[in-house]
């Protein structure tokens, strides 16, 4: 077997070493009805290298993908670019292949990658910090929640109906078996009506939770939310689908956020169908000992040099255990490293220029919608609402549109099982063309 | 803040200091090109513009190719080197599993796309579901968890549903040995119930006195390693199941140390009842810096109405995500899982298939025994007799020298090697976890030994300076941990 460097008589001399006389001397403390035949659990032979890309080639090949196709999906996952650069960073074997890095003498490379990142973050979010990741945007959402509950001392979560039903979903479950309440908070009719989430805001409440831009795109003043937050002394949360926005739109931190979570999934990290993606954790400074998950930090070497080292890490599980901030241990490391690369290629004009062509992609689709599709109203970034007479004129365009090769939007019902079923969330990035827009376009007029 | 640095870097050969990024002098250069539509936004979302620069530098491509180049250089990988790390498993990750997950077929797809554009990548994904079920002995497995702690969660949210169903309610106490990995109390604190430790036994294993006596009708679960996080398998595991079954409780297994027991042994035959499986540990998947890693949940027939949704379901020839279940936990990721991840561990699987598939867990184990056969007269053994894949020695024997396990280990960087586990488990004093892996050479684990041994030889000598002192080879000595936690600093300010 080509990953196994023994040899079978490299095997037999270290079992006489060891002083057994065959391999099943090995495991003679695992009682012996439990012993399986060798071979006997029902998975194919084992395959060549070769053999190994064959099979994944074929599977690859049935799917259909953001490179044949255009891609007008997000709802938390977009097709943005991602540089050779930052696929060849992250394959390099000494960031690929290290542990967290725990015996820090050894893995600066990891710790200066995450410091730059968490400043990046920040400055990006106009947060003060960041940690060193989450798994994805859902559960960064409830770990907020969960934070925002220790900083206050109080149990009761807000959260607006325009948050990402997913983020939702998830933050109701991990908070359903704590004590507390957790209301959610009708917006109308995919609105941004702020006075109702604020009106849903009292004493006891830990954190209100938007999502900015929401989950249908909408760009609106979270300033009244701030006001409200420090009336009831409870915690501003904003959550985020996609990060790209802030290279453009004023950030959370910009607001008062207290903690901002959400996706980074937009810093050169490929969709890959669900992850691995990247989880974003900021805060203001006075609530960092309540942060969840790793984080790295400033310090120096016994010869006074400059260095990193993962810290505070009283806060977390291998210390505190039941009391730690989080239960989270693995999180995304290296797209921490595929992230700063991809901002430091970038830097602010290029963040700013993906930003740019995102939104104006969206608003030259939505500026020539014909008259039988309706979009949502209020500024947008880079995802908005179709909404169609009906079901089946909306199925029909969606059918017609991956007949040209257009993933066009996804119909609403599928994430949030509530809606009406004739409304698309169409999302767009820099990766589509004028020309991709234009064949959009062309298919909804056919099908009108 | 290191002195002023002169204007050349290289510190040993060519090894370079490298400054940060917000320490590059020169002014960000022409953005990189991009495509897209560039054309005018909004004036409603102009209303919204950035007022204040996020202040990210940019560098050109070859200066970020070389900045990133240098910080790798100053890392330790399997790649580099020998990495023993004890419950981590950190064995070699193929490079043809980086190739495949990157096919433009797989790496470019979007989670919502419709099913029957993506059934390729479900069939990977339904493929390695059912071997995890098959390898485990517990046939019905969730792909949702994004790591081990968070497989732990989502079991732990299956055990209390369960319960609930039952209508036994009352039951929030889960059983946690005084060895096991941190997680597991902060996951069953974050499920609304309370841990209460159970003292090891002499052996280090469970006390099955000690499990009846706090096994009562409050209990809702027995959370255990196996083997245990002293390498050593529970042989009684069987007995300890049906306790806990018999108490009206659940098992649930951490997976972290399955290494040990791939294609040989399968914890549902034993009568646990889930399991989580860390594939960034026992299927290869590479560990990336800290993550990412996935947690799949494998469970029997008792936990299986409660899977959290999206499934991945097979009906004839078609593969479908199903989020129909009205007795499920819910979702507990946003996305279906780290299907990138389940690419790499569908191919680690595949390369071994059901021929070879028990050489991962004989070589690990072979390899563990070997190490802990070397160096068993020169380190304090606490548990004896055989380990499984990972061996656990202690600083008893130097300590009297005044070294402790934190110098051993940071001698054994001078020396080459990556250290192993230290002061884990916490149930010894001077932990050392040792954890070789299958894919190591008898060449690798015998220098490993001669350096062990080397070490145990300067403290019986009383030569110890050197180990105080080390790392000194390292790109950087010993940090300053007090200080970093004392006045934390998470971003650079300039």
């Amino acid at each position: 077997m080509r990953y196994l460097p023994h040899t079978d008589s490299d095997r037999q001399s270290m079992l006489q070493a060891i002083g057994a006389d065959k391999m099943a001397d090995l495991f003679a403390d695992i009682p012996r009805e439990f012993h399986i035949e060798q071979g006997s659990l029902n998975l194919p032979d084992g395959l060549s290298e070769t053999g190994i890309l064959r099979k994944f080639t074929k599977a690859a090949e049935q799917n259909r993908h953001a490179g044949n196709t255009r891609c007008f999906l997000g709802g938390g996952t977009y097709h943005h670019f991602v540089p050779a650069v930052v696929d060849y960073v992250i394959s390099r074997g000494e960031f690929l292949t290290a542990y967290t890095p725990y015996q820090p003498e050894i893995a600066q490379g990891t710790l200066q990658a995450l410091f730059e990142y968490q400043t990046m973050i920040a400055r990006l979010t106009a947060m003060d910090v960041s940690n060193a990741s989450m798994y994805e945007a859902a559960t960064a959402t409830a770990e907020a929640a969960l934070m925002a509950r220790r900083v206050t001392r109080k149990t009761r979560t807000v959260i607006a109906g325009s948050v990402n039903p997913r983020y939702r979903a998830v933050t109701e479950n991990y908070l359903s078996r704590l004590e507390g309440d957790y209301v959610e908070v009708d917006m109308g009719h995919f609105g941004t009506d702020l006075s109702k989430v604020i009106a849903a805001i009292d004493n006891t409440t830990a954190s209100v939770i938007v999502q900015y831009p929401d989950f249908y795109g909408t760009v609106y003043d979270l300033a009244p939310l701030r006001e409200a937050c420090d009336q009831h002394k409870c915690l501003m949360v904003v959550t985020f689908s996609d990060i790209s926005a802030f290279g453009l739109i004023t950030p959370p931190g910009d607001f008062g956020t207290d903690i901002a979570v959400g996706s980074g999934q937009a810093l050169g990290i490929p969709m890959a169908f669900g992850g691995p993606h990247l989880g974003i954790l900021t805060c203001k400074q006075k609530y960092l000992r309540q942060m969840p998950g790793r984080v790295c930090g400033l310090t120096d070497d016994v010869d006074g040099k400059r260095g990193f080292v993962l810290t505070l890490s009283t806060r977390e599980q291998h210390i505190r255990r039941e009391k730690a901030t989080s239960n989270i241990c693995t999180n995304q490391g290296l797209m921490c490293t595929a992230a700063a690369t991809y901002m430091t290629l970038m830097g602010d004009k290029g963040l700013e220029t993906v930003a740019k062509h995102s939104a104006a992609a969206l608003e030259l689709l939505v500026s020539q919608l014909p008259s039988h599709v309706q979009a949502a109203s209020g500024a947008h970034y880079n995802e908005t609402l179709l909404s169609f007479e009906n079901q089946q004129k909306r199925d029909a365009f969606v059918q017609k549109a991956r007949e040209n090769d257009i993933f066009a939007g996804i119909p609403l019902e599928k994430m949030d099982k509530h809606a009406e079923k004739r409304h698309l969330l169409v999302a767009t990035t820099e990766m589509l063309e004028k020309e991709d827009i234009n064949d959009y376009i062309t298919t909804l007029e056919a099908s009108a | 803040m290191s002195a002023a640095s002169p204007t050349y870097s290289a510190t040993s050969g060519i090894q370079h200091e490298e400054p940060l990024v917000f320490e590059h002098a020169h002014e960000a250069p022409e953005s990189i090109n991009l495509p897209g539509v560039q054309a005018d936004i909004s004036a409603s979302l102009q209303a919204f513009s950035r007022q204040k620069e996020a202040r990210i530098p940019g560098l050109s491509e070859p200066e970020t190719v070389r900045h990133f180049v240098r910080l790798s250089q100053w890392n330790h990988g399997i790649e580099t080197g020998f990495y023993p790390l004890g419950s981590c498993t950190m064995k070699y990750n193929p490079r043809v599993n980086e190739q495949v997950a990157r096919l433009p077929g797989l790496a470019h797809i979007h989670p919502e796309q419709p099913d029957d554009s993506v059934q390729g990548a479900l069939a990977l994904l339904h493929e390695v579901q059912h071997w995890l079920g098959e390898i485990s002995g517990l046939p019905h497995v969730t792909m949702q968890p994004a790591a081990g702690a968070h497989g732990e969660l989502t079991g732990l949210m299956m055990i209390r549903a369960c319960l609930d169903a039952r209508g036994e309610t009352k039951r929030k106490k889960v059983l946690v040995p005084d060895s096991a990995h941190g997680t597991n109390p902060a996951s069953a604190a974050l499920c609304g119930m309370f841990c209460v430790e159970l003292k090891s036994g002499k052996d280090g294993r469970i006390d099955l006195d000690e499990l009846k006596a706090h096994l009562d009708d409050e209990t809702a679960a027995l959370m255990l390693t196996n083997p245990n996080t002293a390498g050593n398998f529970e042989s009684d595991i069987q007995e300890i199941c049906q306790l806990v079954h018999d108490a009206g409780g659940l098992v649930y297994g951490d997976g972290a140390n399955l290494n040990a027991l791939v294609g040989v042994a399968r914890p549902g035959d034993m009568g646990l009842d889930c399991l989580h499986i860390n594939v960034h540990k026992t299927f290869a998947t590479p560990h990336g810096g800290g993550g990412p890693g996935a947690g799949p949940v494998a469970v029997n027939d008792t936990l299986a109405p409660y899977l959290p949704v999206p499934r991945i379901t097979k009906k004839g020839d078609t593969y479908h995500l199903d989020t129909d279940s009205d007795s499920s936990v819910g979702s507990i990721l946003g996305v279906i899982g780290q299907s990138g991840v389940f690419m790499r561990a569908n191919a680690y699987i595949s390369a071994f298939g059901k021929n070879h598939l028990h050489q991962i867990s004989q070589d690990a184990v072979l390899n563990a025994n070997y190490v802990l056969s070397r160096l068993k007269d020169k380190y304090h053994v606490p548990f004896d007799g055989l380990c499984k894949h990972e061996c656990l020695l202690t600083d008893d024997l130097q300590t009297k020298h005044g070294v402790k396990t934190l110098d051993i280990a940071k001698q054994l960087i001078d020396l080459g090697f990556h250290p192993m586990t230290v002061y884990f488990p916490l149930i010894v004093h001077g932990a050392m976890l040792i954890e070789p892996t299958e894919t190591e050479s008898r060449e690798t684990l015998d220098s490993f030994c001669d350096a062990m041994l080397e070490i145990a030889a300067q403290c019986e000598a009383g030569d110890t300076q050197a180990l105080h002192d080390a790392p000194v080879k390292a790109f950087r000595k010993r940090l300053d941990e007090t200080k970093a936690a004392r006045n934390p600093v998470l971003v650079w300010q300039d």
